[in-house]
């Protein structure tokens, strides 16, 4: 009970240190990177009740992230319609894709359930580069321009600088993991880890499989596209592969399978090793930090082809990272700190 | 009065058949045994009855009810509940937790499905393994757990497949004082099961089954001294 007690006092803590961060911290670039990490762990939290929780692994949740995107953009660019209005429309759209998907998915287990959710996710794309005249094709949507947010008629926000969107970000989270929170605390998130563990056990057990599942995807479609329409407001621009791209469904899976699949903390771990090592490739970092140090030398050739190429190595890199987690840690860093912690708390003994 | 009844099931895969044209009903309160040499279509009928295969042919009737083509979440709903030959334990989840996801089928509340949980572990005498994680268990403790699980759903009818398979002759005994003990609730049993000094002791009747179809029906005594059961499992010279 005691336990319980602190656990929640330290994320309240956490909650409001980072709910003053903005008060103090003044640079974009540090702002930037707090709402790419809030991003991060509310892409990796939605992505872990449908595949961490339920087991349903699927590979193609940018159709999610993208559908939401798209869907508050094109409201916004064309029709005018504030993005905290068409975000609403972008989630009932992403019901009924979830729920199309997932009746026609879910007759096929393990694999084929992959292969399956990465076709619907691949149509998507293509269908959002080829119908020009709804989407306007591979040259995407550009919308930077958001209308002030205003409650009763005073003005809330303008959205000028980047703190309006950290709160927007910092509440994402706060939803992703609170539902995660109440799904796992349920019978929902009873049946869902049943589903995982062994599907024909659940089932002779009074669970219908196909009812969970889909509730599983709904939930957690839902999550994703909040967070894809979050994305298109706060970079101003989608376009097919940005939003709806193979890897985008692979980054949200990474997450989750490097912080640790079905734990409540997991996707929160992977984000934060995640988002800073690909912000670190990418903005050339990494090369200037070995410049710096003198482990290179800027003119010679290695440090030629580390500046060109370094940038684009993050793929790469996820990759290894991947292989390293399967290989030392099959239960992601929140397993290997649960490790950790019985192993301390042994020896304490 | 027949709590469920087997009428003229059969069970088709391609040419094969595995159960062909089976008959038998289960009284209520009662333990049925149900033995056969290896493929005899034991499991296999078990698979049609709690809606895992349609049957191919016949009809089976739970509390007057027809169950052809009923899913089995549905069967377990309406209270006929399984366990596996190959037990299933949910590895990663507790061993009351495992039994919670069985007591979850009447209650949403999880408070109530946890004491109904540990009610049924204690009936299986596990409740000192329940924070342990079920795929640590050794597999007289596995079986046991998965009989906790089936019971936490709240059965008309249970139906064993096997739970003594991979026992040593203590641990079986436990099984029979289970099973026994479980019946003394009242509780309809079908039990599938190779080891005969048990399924003796505790069937009321039994049915054989071999190459898919019944070779006869009667109390322990009655099949074991049938030539024709004799024959089916030691061959014809034996008989």
């Amino acid at each position: 009970m005691t336990k319980t007690i602190l656990k929640a006092a330290v994320v309240l803590l956490l909650l409001g240190f980072l709910l003053i961060i903005p008060r103090y911290v003044e640079s974009p670039y540090a702002l930037h990177m707090m709402i790419l990490l809030f991003l991060s762990v509310s892409q990796g939290q939605s992505w872990n009740i449908v595949g961490g929780y339920a087991g349903q692994h699927s590979v193609g949740h940018a159709a999610y992230f993208g559908v939401g995107a798209y869907t508050t953009m094109m409201l916004m660019h064309t029709k005018q319609i504030a993005p905290w209005i068409g975000v609403w429309a972008g989630v009932a759209l992403v019901v009924v894709v979830a729920l199309a998907i997932g009746s026609i998915c879910f007759r096929l287990r393990g694999p084929y359930f992959v292969l399956a959710s990465i076709a619907v996710a691949e149509i998507l794309r293509l269908s959002a580069i080829n119908l020009t005249s709804l989407t306007n094709g591979a040259e995407g949507i550009l919308a930077t321009e958001l209308p002030p947010f205003k409650i009763g008629g005073t003005i809330v926000t303008e959205f000028l600088t980047k703190v309006p969107f950290y709160y927007i970000g910092l509440f994402l989270v706060v939803l992703t993991i609170g539902i995660t929170y109440l799904v796992q605390h349920s019978k929902l998130g009873y049946y869902f880890q049943a589903i995982r563990e062994d599907q024909d056990a659940a089932h002779s057990l009074g669970i219908s499989i196909t009812l969970y599942k889909n509730i599983a995807l709904v939930i957690s479609a839902v999550l994703t596209s909040l967070a894809g329409s979050f994305y298109g407001i706060y970079v101003g621009f989608v376009d097919p592969p940005t939003v709806l791209g193979l890897d985008v469904s692979v980054q949200i899976m990474l997450i989750c399978i490097i912080g640790g699949m079905g734990t409540l903390w997991g996707p929160v771990l992977g984000s934060l090793v995640l988002v800073p090592l690909s912000e670190a490739l990418r903005s050339n970092m990494v090369t200037e930090v070995l410049i710096k140090v003198g482990l290179v030398n800027a003119e010679s050739k290695v440090g030629i082809f580390l500046k060109e190429n370094l940038s684009h190595a993050h793929v790469l890199l996820y990759g290894i990272l991947v292989v390293l987690v399967i290989l030392f840690m099959p239960d992601g860093l929140m397993g290997f700190v649960k490790k950790l912690a019985t192993r301390w708390k042994r020896e304490a003994v | 009065m027949a709590i469920l009844e087997i009428k003229n099931v059969s069970k088709f895969f391609g040419g094969l058949a595995a159960n062909s044209d089976v008959s038998f009903s289960v009284e209520e309160g009662t333990i049925m045994g149900l033995i056969g040499p290896n493929g005899a279509g034991k499991t296999t009928l078990f698979n049609c009855i709690t809606g895992y295969y349609p049957p191919s042919r016949g009809e089976i009737l739970f509390d007057g009810r027809r169950m052809n083509g009923l899913d089995p979440d549905k069967v377990c709903m309406l209270g006929m509940v399984r366990t596996w030959q190959k037990v299933r334990p949910l590895a990663k989840l507790s061993v009351v937790d495992n039994v919670m996801v069985g007591a979850l089928a009447h209650t949403s509340s999880l408070k109530k499905a946890r004491e109904m949980a540990m009610e049924q572990l204690k009936v299986v005498h596990l409740e000192h393994r329940a924070d342990f994680l079920a795929g640590g268990l050794p597999i007289g403790e596995r079986k046991k757990l998965e009989v906790a699980r089936a019971l936490a759903t709240q059965p008309k009818l249970l139906l064993l497949d096997e739970v003594m398979g991979g026992l040593n002759p203590a641990e079986s005994e436990e099984i029979i004082q289970l099973i026994l003990d479980i019946k003394s609730h009242g509780l309809t049993q079908m039990v599938i099961e190779h080891d005969m000094k048990a399924i003796m002791r505790i069937s009321d009747r039994i049915v054989v089954l071999t190459s898919g179809e019944k070779l006869t029906e009667g109390s322990p005594q009655e099949v074991v001294s049938n030539p024709d059961v004799i024959s089916a499992y030691l061959g014809e010279s034996h008989a």
